[in-house]
């Protein structure tokens, strides 16, 4: 079953993430947490991570600054990364994008938003 | 577009994205009224969630509540009784602000180009006044020092019997 790493600087964030996520019926096995992008980046690489949901405006290290580290590392390439973000404009989704994420959820959402989101890369029960 | 026009603009941005927050993911009854402009000496408060951002223009975001009302819409956000004030509260506060904050500022970004958000920070005490003090290096006030003889655009909100308030500092940038 998938392991999912969620980076947020939020805990309370955190915790509805995973809330979310549960209650939407998507397969998760264990959830991996980090703080910032620089955290999420020592998690990724140190831990068999199946999905990455990555915040953009944190301390340390952005998510978007994660993004390039990580798809620049060379490491787990495959894995992929959606934003989950209050970043909603165009060129932020394009720059995320570009830089290797593969899916875009802005902050506010709804269950059914983050289930659409994530279905593409989690089975359902 | 003049300064005035453009701050009922971002008000009406402030109440739409607070709209869309707790239909979505708080799920309180919400209701509001027209903004109005609020002298500092005016506020008195218990928590301040507040988001700055900069860009082509400048300005704060901030989410002015009592305690009770912070419990309240910290507990339906995570669908926890909470009673104490704890950094949980604090953190959902800021996370409340930041997603008013944040859609607020795409709509900006749509009309005026790139803006950059900061990190929330949150305040909390009792019957709190907010004052914008020139060089003060405190890292809120210096947010606000920018800021110090300008009103709050306050936007007032009641959601499950509590009142709120949002407000708005924003000026144009090298002006």
């Amino acid at each position: 079953m998938p392991k999912v790493l969620i980076i947020d600087d939020s805990a309370v964030m955190r915790k509805i993430i995973q809330r979310n996520i549960q209650q939407s019926g998507l397969l998760v096995d264990e959830f991996v947490e980090a703080g910032d992008g620089r955290e999420g980046l020592e998690k990724a690489i140190s831990n068999n991570i199946d999905l990455i949901l990555c915040d953009w405006n944190m301390p340390n290290m952005t998510g978007i600054d994660f993004v390039k580290a990580f798809r620049s590392s060379g490491q787990k390439s495959n894995i992929p990364i959606v934003m989950v973000t209050t970043e909603g404009g165009e060129t932020k989704i394009e720059e995320a994008k570009s830089n290797g994420a593969n899916g875009y959820l802005t902050k506010p959402f709804t269950p059914e938003q983050l289930k659409s989101k994530l279905g593409n890369f989690l089975l359902v029960k | 577009m003049t300064p005035e026009s453009m701050m009922e603009t971002v008000c009406l941005d402030i109440t739409e994205s607070t709209k869309t927050l707790f239909e979505t993911m708080i799920m309180m009854d919400l209701k509001y009224d027209e903004a109005s402009l609020v002298d500092d000496t005016q506020i008195k408060t218990d928590v301040i969630g507040m988001v700055s951002f900069t860009g082509k223009y400048h300005g704060v975001i901030a989410l002015f509540c009592s305690k009770t009302f912070a419990l309240k819409v910290a507990s339906a956000l995570l669908m926890t009784e909470l009673n104490e004030f704890t950094s949980e509260v604090k953190d959902a506060i800021g996370e409340i602000s930041n997603m008013i904050a944040g859609n607020v500022k795409t709509k900006l970004t749509a009309q005026y180009g790139d803006m950059h958000l900061s990190i929330p920070i949150v305040i909390a005490g009792e019957g709190l006044s907010i004052t914008a003090v020139n060089n003060h290096p405190v890292v809120a006030e210096t947010t606000l020092s920018c800021f110090s003889k300008d009103p709050w655009l306050m936007t007032p909100f009641v959601s499950n019997n509590e009142k709120f308030n949002i407000g708005l500092l924003l000026r144009e940038s090298n002006k």
